[in-house]
């Protein structure tokens, strides 16, 4: 349809569109991740360190990937919090949005609610998610054990119990974050074509079947690419609860492993060939994503 | 590695000099003797005010939650005070991504012009790309530079020249909460106390309901390490650096983490130490849910701030010694210390200021405020103007201190020391064997 | 519609409010610590601090003691506001030529953006900051070329987000409307600012408020650039007394508190523009 209008034929106008966007994108990510291209070739001893040549074979960093028992640790937890990423967090908020968009009374007063878990940062939030899994005298072990549940305080990092205690923080701060998006979203779907479905009796479950989700459908696809390409980068949070792949080398995930190579283990151009990793990935699975959910689409 | 190991025997006697003759002393009363005589120290007070002001950029470590933050803060407002210069302060903590930061500066010709940093293997690449003065260099300008230290207790780069003015050092050794051994009729361990009565003790302290050993093997495996490898070995090649894993230092650190996995499987460490961080742990011992913490000087600060109605409950006391050790054999040293960088030297505006900066920050007044039971270099000592109980405590523990030397995970690369000490969890969980562990971080050393 | 009372209005209120007492409760928790004694937390961190039972204001005080908040204040609100007008226009206009345009590199181009999204801020620091010493704007130690040194990589971070989410919201924009303004005679410029701009008006505002708060509450590049106390933006400021409270959680909560205050105002603020009946309106015009 947008090939059809006349106003996009003459493309002079679209250096003005683009040209200042990318040309901070070139200077401020793209020149610096051919900095992290060559690095991952290349043998850096340290941060800060210039490389001393190639490595040998200069493939090594590559190799290495695939025989990394913790980077496989690291994307097999990654592939789970993926996958939960993108069923609760895009589908409560879907949900949460729809409701929210359904009724008149108190929806300035969610949407604010909603939104405070992204506002603290995640210093901040790890610090509270800590003591509430504290092993010592923790909300949760202090709960359960007033129930008389357990008998013995239960570790919340252990290799147990670790998935659970390092995805549900993560799966809830960011729930705010689409539900902000489709909120948006929702605002954005004109009220006339409300009006006249509901003169052709289209209201209820059906409403939202037939009109709001189709026309919700760029927006939510958004949401599904911005979910995978976040799961693959998913640092902060886990990092402050758990650090350094606790526990036993079982909790890395691909943006802690990268981060502990890079300015912890100074092994900085491994570092750099797992960034290549997480972003080889994040382009593929947004374009699968993108080609499965928007097939009228010609990206 | 030769050169660091003679220097680090060296520095071990004569710290061993000073710890005797500095800590001996009672509380607060300095010996007349050790006070600094008039002219000793070329305080910047005594020197002319320059023409004009200077901005110095400072780095040091004394950022966050040091504990000599406060001491630091003060001891830059006096300097301003006295010179009308002013310091443009860019203090971090110390760690891996700060030392990062420092290096990168450096690299980028963005480095400040007073740097308080590591003197060991840290500080060769910038001493390596000559962007810091030697001390010689300083002296044939201004003589009086540093005077007031040890020159033999200066830090000795690779190329033999001296860089860094050293400020106070730290000692490594075994915090007991006195009220849980009381409970559990457990004696404070002495000088002379050896691994078996250690083990024997942590069972009756576990079968009392207690914690043992206050660790996050996760967090601080290193602690035990120093003292479990050393007690594999002796004082005098504790700084040995394996060259494979089954060479004989490589043995005695194989056999120093099969001791740390021994007291894993006995369950004398906490129950979730590998999921724990260092606060948690540090705090079951405060709150009296632990009997031994091997931590470093810098603790007993935290111990005053956080837990000062209970000072008395905490003592230091000695790391139970095995085969050829003694208990009463420590770490400790000097590991940082001021560069005065090339750039700033250069600059006519600045040299004097850093210079001045240097003396003062390492003048023999400055230094007793940052010090109570560390070593320093100073020739007079540090006169430290009272100590708390704990400091008291770990005065009188290093009054019978027969031995010192450096840590030697301070001789071996980052990324060594990253994967030694993240491979400490699988080594006493039985996911890797010890000479898997020492193999694997030997290789990237 | 009206006014009844019915059993799916219930549930729908129930399941807001469940889900609203999981973001509430944090935050209360937060304030109420932010007001309690030190040492009180970790035994009793959830009750409410009375006067004569562990409420204190000495938290904030010692915040507020030690530091210089309103230049940190006013050094975060610099740097943020900065990169959040920067990012808004630059990405609304890229947005907008992605979404209208059929050109060759469009692919490429959408492929590129997306990447860009995927680099890691851990990989590409360090390359920006010897670029940015050797252009003399980091490590400077003029404030203001500083702050400036913050403000462009963060601009360049939030691009690619900003650009992506307004694609989205660009595509639904009905595109008859354009054309009835080009058959109008207006420019297409003319058409961005005067059709678009205001149709995906909530869109901008919630771009502005993510640019906002993640340029605000990001810690790393703020940290990484800006070293001297006169720099110092809150986050930082903030950080850094908490990383000196040690275990004192009472002045990590109340160092919290000061922190979320100015970027809940902005989206307060931002709020009221995504409200409904905007897009309807201009369709009708």
């Amino acid at each position: 349809m947008n090939s059809s209008s006349t106003l996009y034929k003459k493309k002079g106008p679209l250096v003005v569109f683009l040209v200042p966007a990318f040309l901070f994108l070139v200077l401020y990510l793209y020149y610096p991740f051919v900095q992290n291209i060559i690095n991952s070739f290349s043998n850096i001893t340290g941060l800060g360190a210039p490389a001393q040549g190639l490595n040998d074979p200069w493939w090594a960093n590559y190799q290495a990937l695939f025989t990394d028992p913790k980077l496989r640790t690291a994307l097999g937890n990654t592939v789970i919090l993926t996958i939960c990423t993108v069923v609760f967090q895009v589908g409560i908020a879907l949900i949460l949005a729809l409701l929210v968009d359904s009724i008149r009374v108190g929806a300035q007063l969610f949407r604010t609610l909603y939104f405070f878990p992204i506002v603290i940062s995640a210093t901040a939030l790890g610090l509270m998610f800590n003591l509430i899994f504290l092993y010592n005298g923790g909300m949760l072990n202090q709960l359960l054990s007033n129930l008389g549940l357990i008998g013995k305080n239960i570790d919340w990092k252990d290799t147990d119990h670790f998935m659970v205690t390092m995805f549900t923080p993560v799966m809830w701060q960011y729930v705010g974050f689409y539900f902000v998006i489709l909120v948006t979203g929702l605002n954005n779907i004109p009220t006339d074509l409300y009006e006249a479905a509901a003169l052709d009796g289209c209201v209820g479950l059906s409403k939202v079947r037939y009109i709001t989700l189709p026309l919700l459908r760029n927006v939510l696809c958004t949401c599904l690419v911005l979910a995978v390409t976040g799961a693959l980068k998913v640092f902060d949070l886990p990092w402050v609860m758990f650090g350094a792949g606790m526990p036993q080398d079982k909790g890395w995930l691909t943006g802690t492993y990268m981060y502990d190579q890079t300015f912890n283990r100074g092994n900085v151009d491994y570092g750099s060939a797992i960034a290549m990793l997480i972003v080889v990935l994040g382009v593929v699975l947004s374009n699968v994503a993108n080609r499965v959910f928007k097939p009228r689409n010609d990206l | 590695m030769k050169k660091n190991r003679l220097f680090a025997l060296l520095l071990a006697a004569i710290m061993l000099l000073t710890l005797l003759a500095g800590c001996g002393g009672k509380p607060g009363g300095s010996d007349p003797a050790k006070d600094p005589g008039p002219g000793a120290s070329t305080a910047p007070q005594d020197t002319p005010k320059p023409a004009a002001p200077v901005e110095l950029n400072v780095v040091t470590s004394y950022g966050g939650d040091d504990g000599n933050r406060k001491n630091y803060e003060n001891a830059v407002k006096d300097y301003e005070d006295a010179t009308g210069n002013k310091i443009l302060d860019a203090s971090g903590t110390s760690n891996e991504e700060w030392k990062a930061k420092v290096l990168t500066d450096f690299e980028t010709g963005t480095e400040p012009d007073v740097l308080f940093f590591f003197t060991n293997a840290d500080a060769e690449p910038i001493i390596k790309a000559g962007k810091v003065v030697d001390v010689a260099t300083i002296r044939a300008e201004y003589p009086n530079y540093a005077d007031n230290m040890r020159d033999s207790m200066l830090a000795v780069a690779s190329d033999g020249k001296n860089y860094a003015i050293p400020s106070s050092g730290f000692w490594e050794n075994m915090f007991v909460n006195t009220k849980v051994l009381s409970d559990c009729g457990v004696a404070v361990p002495g000088p002379d106390y050896t691994w078996d009565q250690f083990l024997a003790d942590c069972q009756t302290i576990k079968d009392k309901g207690y914690t043992p050993i206050a660790c996050s093997l996760f967090e601080v495996p290193h602690y035990w390490f120093e003292f479990c490898v050393m007690n594999n070995g002796t004082l005098a090649n504790q700084l040995d650096v394996p060259a494979s894993a089954d060479d004989a230092a490589g043995k005695k650190w194989a056999a120093g983490l099969n001791d740390m996995k021994d007291l894993y499987e006995k369950g004398f460490f906490p129950a979730n130490t590998l999921t724990a961080t260092d606060a948690e742990t540090v705090q079951l011992f405060g709150d009296g849910e632990a009997a031994f913490l091997i931590d470093g000087s810098w603790k007993v600060n935290y111990f005053v701030d956080n837990h000062g109605d209970t000072l008395e409950d905490y003592a230091i006391s000695y790391v139970p010694a095995k085969g050829e050790r003694k208990a009463s054999e420590a770490i400790g040293g000097i590991s940082m210390g001021y560069f005065i960088t090339k750039k700033a030297w250069d600059d006519p505006a600045k040299r004097e200021a850093a210079v001045q900066f240097v003396e003062h920050m390492t003048s023999d007044e400055v230094m007793s405020t940052f010090v109570t039971t560390e070593v320093t270099a100073l020739k007079n000592g540090a006169a430290p103007s009272g100590l708390n109980p704990l400091q008291q405590s770990a005065a009188d523990a290093n009054a019978a201190i027969t031995g010192v030397v450096g840590a030697v995970q301070d001789t071996i690369t980052p990324e060594a020391k990253a994967d030694l000490f993240a491979n400490v969890q699988n080594v006493v969980t039985g996911a890797m064997t010890a000479e898997e562990a020492v193999a694997s971080a030997i290789a990237v050393n | 519609m009206g006014r009844k009372i019915t059993p799916a209005k219930v549930c729908t209120y129930v399941a807001l409010s469940v889900w609203a007492l999981t973001t509430l409760y944090p935050f209360v928790w937060v304030i109420l610590n932010s007001f309690r004694e030190k040492g009180l937390i970790r035994k009793d961190s959830f009750s409410i601090p009375l006067p004569g039972s562990g409420f204190t204001m000495d938290n904030y005080a010692k915040a507020m003691d030690r530091f210089d908040f309103a230049n940190a204040y006013l050094n975060s609100l610099i740097v943020s506001v900065s990169v959040t007008v920067v990012v808004v226009i630059l990405a609304g206009l890229a947005a907008y030529g992605l979404v209208r345009y059929r050109f060759r590199l469009r692919g490429v181009c959408y492929s590129l953006i997306m990447a860009g999204m995927m680099f890691p801020v851990f990989s590409t620091i360090i390359p920006v900051f010897r670029m940015e010493a050797a252009w003399g704007i980091a490590s400077s130690g003029n404030r203001w070329l500083s702050l400036l040194a913050v403000i462009l990589p963060q601009i360049a971070g939030n691009l690619c987000f900003a650009t992506i989410v307004l694609m989205g919201f660009i595509e639904s924009v009905p595109i008859e409307l354009e054309e009835s303004a080009y058959v109008d005679g207006c420019h297409v410029f003319q058409v961005y600012f005067h059709i678009i701009m205001p149709a995906a008006k909530s869109s901008f505002a919630t771009v502005a408020i993510f640019s906002f708060l993640w340029s605000y509450n990001d810690l790393f590049t703020q940290n990484f650039f800006l070293r001297v106390p006169r720099e110092k933006t809150i986050t930082l400021l903030l950080n850094e007394i908490s990383s000196q409270a040690g275990v004192d959680y009472g002045l990590m909560a109340a160092s919290v508190v000061l922190i979320v205050i100015p970027v809940l105002a902005v989206y307060v603020m931002l709020q009221k523009h995504i409200i409904k009946g905007l897009t309807a309106g201009a369709i009708k015009g």
